[in-house]
């Protein structure tokens, strides 16, 4: 394998493909996607320290729905937030409990404040003037395009506060309730604000990225095995012919007769609902997905490598090595799969691409990824957020996986000019 | 020609076979009796449930020692002391048996769906085709058209500022996920439209019958068909084209003089018609299916959101049919697809 990696290297193919400096700047995208979904995945193993875990997720980062690069919400969601903040820094510190709960992304009360009394006081005094702005800002009926309040001729009440204002010093106050982030935290905070969040305050920067995780895991796990699997069967079957050759071919033409999404549905439901739904850990949820999704991909490596195989099979050094007298499985493991490598990457990059699509369809059908967030999910949650306006979420999940499967398809396509050109379509 | 017709459907044989087992075989793999009755159930009605289902019965006629019969429905046939199963009541041949004879339920003989009790599977399923077809042939017909000439154009004029942006559109649509399409689709094209014009031009989801309500139900999630299909059909029949451009019957049309659009319609269209006619026959089994995603956002009521409804209520009888009538319409169009190649183009004989 390792002699087949180093002609590959050496081949023209290759040459070619590196002179295409598209297809080199998509594979260098690819490569950052995988870095961070690498950098993801290692939440699970050092939870805390590096990586994001699948609780940082689901946390939300503000109590309202905001919008993404820091275009302010409405009037009203911003003093909505500052109520709820209030009300409960208020209730924990009337009732005495701790202040573990209150905890929007990085912002969060400062550690100790439940047995220090002069930051409880700071608190209260704070949750005083934030409640003394509250009901004078409560005055208005319509906070988005406030109308002052009229005097008996007809003119505006000179008294009247200034709602901009007024809000601005609101969130002041709250602000302060927490402790103060260090500039690296800060940064971190806006990040998780940059691209908005969902209806229920989560995160969509850190959604979306977790979700590289998921499509990488889906794309890689699905497509290694489906293009090992395809090929050893299509090579095999091609090269021992026989009944070995009817039986790879009845099964591929039989699973090929029903349509991809349908068979992918059932088998989904078929390997599902048994252990695998009652973990919560998302590396096994995700193993119904896998196992369909191999059970159909396998198919389309099988066929192409099947008809190199007959044409390998026909050469002279394969020829040779039978005559010299090596074992058939050898042949087929040392000569004929080694020779059809450059399909295997081929097909590898096209199955990833199928992968991470069918995951983001059979997630918004209800039937993939059920725990966490994956851009499957995100697209579907986010249907009920479009139909008012909001585009943060379905955009987020939109263009991050529109940039890899870009890359990926362009990629192919540049695999498939530089070691198949003869291929059509 | 017919001994060749005749030699495939014998060849499809084992293939149908195959289908039916792994379909039905697949969904076996789990038990759909819980869902159906809730937490509280007993075992006896579980059993019974089970019974009235038909799942109580073995799957397959083979190595059968002794079925558990709790309700004696019908009597075993003892051979021995090995438990002989009738192959007809077994689940498998009794629906190769019922497909055999095309009965998927009538008055008198009924085959029921599980979870729409008092319905046939065959009336569930003659109900959805229509509402399917009337998304998925004007968008067949549209996507084809319209491919087949942005192909044409970008293989003519290729290399052309033409044909590069018409490729890089491709692209870029072809990875933007369907269902990014369908649900944006959606909105601009019924809530955000609808309030510019300030009448009600696409209904954002669901669907009536009748003709004059095709435009309001039908034709959106037909143009967003259109703009998802045309991707990946408009790339395929350039390379066709381009391939064709290349032959020697281009040059000779060219060196006797004929005119660029008769080169590109008449000698280059009509020796591309291989692929694409195979391209266009693949697809019409896919017709029934519909858009799976289309018609479950959209809640028009066709095959496809038929078909997901009844695997979220694990509805057998309604899956089974569905993949039985469909995986035969596949092999059948498959057929014919060679068949219509040897009308199509003499070169190629029928062995």
């Amino acid at each position: 394998m390792i002699a087949a990696f180093k002609r590959l290297k050496a081949s023209r193919g290759v040459g070619k493909f590196c002179r295409n400096r598209l297809a080199v700047a998509a594979l260098g995208i690819i490569v950052l996607y995988a870095l961070v979904g690498g950098w993801v995945a290692l939440g699970d193993l050092l939870p805390g320290r590096a990586g994001i875990t699948y609780a940082q997720v689901e946390q939300p980062v503000w109590p309202t729905p905001i919008n993404g690069f820091g275009i302010p919400a409405t009037n009203e969601r911003r003093v909505e937030a500052a109520r709820i903040i209030t009300r409960e820094v208020k209730r924990a510190v009337n009732n005495g409990e701790g202040f573990t709960d209150i905890r929007y992304g990085l912002l969060h009360i400062l550690p100790g404040t439940a047995d220090s009394d002069t930051e409880l006081d700071r608190l209260s005094t704070l949750i005083e003037e934030s409640e003394d702005l509250y009901d004078q800002l409560s005055e208005f009926d319509d906070l988005n395009s406030p109308e002052p309040p009229m005097l008996d001729d007809g003119a505006p009440d000179p008294d009247s506060i200034d709602v901009p204002s007024t809000i601005a010093r609101l969130e002041g106050a709250v602000r302060q309730m927490f402790a103060p982030l260090s500039g690296w935290q800060s940064l971190k905070q806006s990040l998780l604000h940059s691209l908005g969040t969902d209806r229920q305050g989560r995160s969509n920067f850190l959604r979306v990225i977790f979700s590289i995780k998921v499509a990488l895991q889906v794309g890689i796990v699905v497509a290694i095995i489906s293009v090992l699997v395809g090929t050893f069967l299509g090579a095999a079957a091609a090269y021992f012919g026989g009944w070995v050759d009817h039986a790879v071919v009845w099964l591929y033409s039989t699973l090929s007769s029903m349509p991809e999404l349908i068979l992918l549905a059932v088998l989904v439901y078929a390997f599902s609902g048994s252990v695998f739904d009652k973990v919560s850990n998302p590396w096994l949820a995700l193993v119904p997905v896998y196992a369909a999704m191999c059970m159909e991909f396998w198919i389309g490596p099988c066929r192409v490598i099947r008809g190199e195989t007959l044409k390998l099979k026909e050469l002279e050094y394969v020829q040779a090595a039978t005559a010299i007298g090596f074992g058939r499985f050898y042949i087929l493991l040392k000569h004929v799969i080694p020779n059809t490598v450059h399909l295997m990457f081929i097909n590898f990059s096209l199955l990833f691409i199928a992968a991470i699509k069918f995951e983001v369809v059979l997630s918004f059908l209800g039937l993939g990824v059920k725990v966490g967030p994956s851009w499957g999910r995100m697209i579907q949650e986010s249907t009920q957020e479009v139909i008012n306006g909001i585009f943060w979420q379905i955009g987020a999940a939109t263009v991050f996986m529109f940039v890899l499967v870009l890359a990926f398809n362009i990629v192919s396509d540049a695999l498939q000019d530089a070691f198949d050109p003869k291929h059509v379509g | 020609m017919w001994s060749y017709v005749a030699r495939r459907l014998l060849y499809s044989i084992p293939v149908y076979l195959g289908i039916i087992l792994i379909m039905m075989g697949a969904l076996r793999l789990r038990d759909p009796v819980s869902a159906y009755l809730g937490k509280n159930a007993t075992a006896e009605t579980a059993l019974l449930k089970k019974a009235s289902m038909g799942l109580d019965r073995p799957f397959l006629p083979i190595g059968i020692e002794d079925p558990a019969e709790p309700f004696g429905i019908e009597p075993i046939v003892e051979v021995g002391r090995v438990g002989f199963y009738p192959p007809l009541r077994t689940q498998y041949v009794e629906f190769l048996w019922r497909i055999l004879r095309f009965d998927f339920g009538t008055a008198e003989r009924p085959y029921r769906s599980w979870q729409f009790e008092s319905d046939n599977v065959g009336a569930k399923l003659a109900d959805a085709v229509w509402p399917t077809l009337k998304i998925t042939i004007p968008a067949l017909v549209l996507t084809a058209t319209i491919a087949i000439l942005v192909g044409l154009l970008s293989a003519a004029y290729r290399g052309s500022v033409l044909d590069k942006t018409l490729m890089v559109l491709v692209v870029l649509g072809m990875s933007i996920s369907v269902v990014v399409f369908i649900v944006l689709g959606q909105v601009f094209g019924s809530s955000w439209l609808n309030g510019k014009l300030g009448f009600e031009l696409f209904a954002s989801n669901g669907y009536e019958p009748g003709i004059q309500n095709w435009v309001k139900y039908c034709a959106l999630p037909v143009i967003i068909g259109v703009v998802v299909g045309m991707g990946y059909d408009a790339r395929f029949y350039r390379a066709v084209m381009v391939e064709e451009t290349s032959r020697d019957y281009i040059t000779t049309a060219v060196a006797k003089g004929a005119p660029r659009h008769k080169i590109i319609f008449v000698h280059m269209l009509k020796n591309a018609m291989i692929p694409v006619i195979t391209r266009i026959m693949i697809t019409i089994p896919f017709l029934i299916t519909g858009s799976i995603v289309m018609e479950y956002q959209f809640r028009i009521p066709g095959m496809g959101k038929l078909l997901i409804d009844a695997i979220v209520n694990k509805d057998f009888p309604i899956i089974q049919t569905f993949t039985a009538v469909l995986a035969g319409l596949f092999i059948l169009t498959n057929i014919l697809t060679d068949v219509l190649y040897a009308l199509v183009d003499p070169r190629v004989r029928l062995a």
